[in-house]
């Protein structure tokens, strides 16, 4: 019978530090500091913010605006300088290459967008099975606010 | 001559309001007839009804984004809701009122959803064509 209290409770404190281990620095990433980069890149979606993609994610979605899932997103080079300055400082690999954020992203990947991260799909993996962004209230996984009532002001926790 | 005066109060009254309809987008509107003149000799004035027909048409650039309507939806006094659930401000003049009155921003987005949408870039004239309309509602 003991052990398998333990292992009820050994299951609970590793559900509940993976919850901690992957929230921790997402639940509240900063709101988008850069002024542009907060104004054009939340036209269509919430700006993501910067931690949420490597480094040389954002450069190849920047370079491709023309192209951006299915849409043209350009913008004008001034727009671009400073949108570019705010990506490369606070990416994901920005200070640290082997930040939270990072986890289980191999050197040579290059993930396209925020739902391919494993940090994303560890916790949304369930829902995505789901088909729970189908709903109509959701439309897609890019609508982080649907749920994350808070995820335009750079807040992502349950209870936002 | 008491029905001149009261057709005088009548016209007082309705030519203001439309002229009021567009009067914010003429500055927009008049550099876009401009261009129109220069890019076709035969241009004579811009078509609620040409905007209206543009607006609705389905178009084979894209998948995602086969019409204008696909993200403002059939109703353009309506709100829309982009592609990926964000919210957009009704095209209509009379629900959106600083719509189609600030020239960089009006040709960043015909920039960005012609080449969407219809997959080139849109002549001056659909351009006139569609806030044409868009003011008309």
């Amino acid at each position: 019978m003991m052990p398998r209290i333990f292992a009820a409770l050994g299951m609970i404190a590793c559900v509940f530090g993976m919850g901690f281990l992957i929230m921790g620095p997402v639940a509240s990433a900063n709101p988008a500091p850069d002024p542009v980069y907060a104004k054009e890149c939340s036209a269509c979606h919430i700006a993501y913010p910067a931690q949420f993609l490597p480094k040389r994610s954002w450069d190849r979605i920047i370079g491709s605006l023309d192209k951006h899932f299915g849409e043209n997103a350009t913008l004008p080079p001034k727009s671009l300088v400073s949108i570019k300055t705010y990506l490369d400082g606070h990416a994901a690999d920005a200070s640290d290459p082997n930040s939270r954020i990072m986890r289980e992203v191999a050197a040579s990947q290059t993930p396209a967008r925020i739902t391919e991260m494993p940090f994303w799909t560890h916790i949304h993996g369930r829902l995505l099975a789901r088909h729970a962004f189908d709903a109509p209230k959701v439309k897609s996984a890019s609508n982080c606010s649907a749920c994350h009532r808070g995820a335009a002001t750079g807040h992502f926790g349950d209870d936002d | 001559m008491n029905m001149r005066i009261a057709a005088a109060c009548v016209l007082a009254v309705i030519i203001p309001a439309l002229a009021y309809a567009g009067a914010a987008q003429k500055p927009v509107l008049d550099a876009y007839a401009a261009q129109a003149k220069a890019e076709q000799a035969g241009f004579a004035g811009f078509s609620v009804e040409r905007g209206k027909a543009f607006f609705l048409a389905k178009h084979d650039a894209s998948a995602e984004t086969p019409s204008c309507t696909t993200c403002h939806t059939n109703d353009p006094t309506k709100p829309g809701q982009t592609r990926a659930g964000k919210d957009v401000a009704p095209m209509a003049v009379s629900k959106t009122q600083d719509r189609f009155t600030d020239a960089e921003k009006v040709e960043k987005w015909f920039t960005r959803n012609c080449q969407s949408v219809v997959g080139r870039a849109c002549t001056a004239q659909e351009k006139g064509d569609f806030i044409t309309f868009m003011a008309s509602l």
